[in-house]
């Protein structure tokens, strides 16, 4: 594989929208911080196509060019996922010259179908009953995709985040780096969800090989969720990503609906920043785990903003449709998106 | 894959050939299929993929439609539905 570093971004296009991905902030969220613990969070969102996701989607399909698997203008990439990798791989895909169809489950929100669509994605919408051999949800979106891409490995290419190095590297090379600078290597606690294991692994291998005292704390999500990109590991497997180091996690937070969409709130209220609902389960967790440490530094990975949540969070009664119109006008840290 | 072609032999019957896929695909192509008819219309489809027959017709019953016909020709399954809602 051809190490990408951030040198890379410097070396592209600089009036490319791709340019801007990666070197997202890192805040401190001083209303939650005290003394001796101080809270950090990196805001994801910040990647042009709004999530965390846009680092391992730009490195996967490099990695695919690199390797010349993909040919401009014929080549389709086709990608199993319910959200912010979709969202980023369709953006990032078709400014390099790819088409993309995205599987999908078909109970996935109308509000990020309608991205996928307006960056110009197909899509094929899954249900649970296509094959009776696999699980709900995301499993059937990921069967399918095998079954439309296999067979055709002259037009399609499977990037497949699940398996590929490339997630995990895009983190080990980036987001690792970025945070090990912006703390000045005082880092002592890193805090993110799991969903393909690339963020965890990547970010907390190169944390720990700079300091090996660093402690990494992976969140799942409780049984039937509604943490979109987090995973709750009784219900679904373990990806092969997340299996080959999943040894740098230290120490595991279930976090549950309740208080992920309380923290959410809690966030809006003294920090104003509308935050997905998987920074508020990341939020859940570095607050439990202050109860047990005298000092530190914590880091947390919030890896997108609440911009695409109006219906789940009114559903939810999180918010009523006037205070999140108001959340949304007045939050701060929300800058523009590539869509 | 040839999608929505009429069959020579019959030439009213709507017909989907799905042979060379593999399941979940030649059930993801049916669904998208019924889904374009109205009530009462019927649709053939020709798989090659042992799994289908249990696959297809599964999805069929699940969904409330009819299987009017299942013929094996050779390694070939024939299947005939008629969307019932």
């Amino acid at each position: 594989m051809n190490k990408m570093t951030s040198t890379t971004f410097v070396e592209a296009n600089k009036k490319s929208i791709l340019y801007r991905i990666g070197n997202t902030p890192l805040i401190e969220l001083k209303s939650f911080s005290s003394d001796k613990i101080k809270i950090f969070a990196k805001l994801e969102w910040y990647n042009p196509f709004g999530s965390v996701k846009d680092r391992a989607s730009f490195w996967m399909v490099k990695n695919a060019e690199d390797r010349k698997l993909l040919k401009k203008d014929k080549s389709i990439i086709i990608e199993p996922t319910s959200g912010n990798t979709g969202i980023a791989l369709t953006g990032i895909a078709s400014h390099l010259g790819y088409k993309v169809e995205i599987v999908i489950p078909e109970k996935v929100s109308e509000e990020t179908k309608n991205i996928l669509r307006k960056l110009g994605a197909t899509l094929h919408e899954t249900s649970d009953d296509l094959c009776p051999r696999v699980g709900a949800g995301t499993d059937q979106s990921i069967a399918l995709a095998y079954a439309i891409s296999k067979p055709r490995p002259d037009i399609y290419y499977m990037p497949n985040q699940y398996e590929n190095d490339s997630n995990f590297l895009s983190h080990y090379q980036s987001t690792g780096p970025e945070i090990w600078k912006q703390t000045q290597g005082k880092v002592t606690h890193f805090f993110t969800g799991c969903g393909t294991g690339g963020t965890i692994t990547g970010i907390g291998t190169y944390l720990k090989e700079k300091d090996n005292n660093v402690k990494v704390i992976a969140i799942q999500a409780q049984q039937n969720h509604l943490l979109q990109g987090l995973r709750n590991f009784e219900e679904s497997s373990k990806p092969e990503l997340f299996l080959r180091r999943e040894k740098v996690v230290d120490d595991w937070y279930t976090a549950t609906n309740e208080k992920s969409f309380k923290m959410v709130k809690m966030i809006q209220e003294k920090e104003n920043i509308l935050v997905g609902p998987s920074s508020g389960a990341v939020m859940a967790s570095m607050m439990e785990y202050i109860k047990n440490i005298d000092e530190g530094v914590f880091v947390g990975i919030f890896a997108d903003d609440g911009r695409k949540f109006k219906s789940l969070y009114l559903q939810q009664n999180l918010f009523t449709e006037q205070e999140y119109t108001r959340n949304l006008k007045n939050s701060i840290l929300l800058p523009p998106l590539a869509y | 894959m040839s999608s929505g072609s009429n069959d020579n032999s019959k030439p009213d019957l709507k017909t989907i050939d799905v042979r060379g896929l593999y399941c979940p695909e030649p059930v993801f192509r049916t669904k998208i299929e019924i889904e374009k008819m109205i009530k009462g219309e019927t649709l053939r489809i020709v798989s090659d993929d042992p799994d289908s027959e249990e696959d297809i017709s599964r999805w069929v019953n699940r969904n409330g439609h009819e299987l009017v016909s299942l013929n094996k020709n050779n390694a070939d399954l024939e299947f005939t539905i008629k969307k019932a809602k």
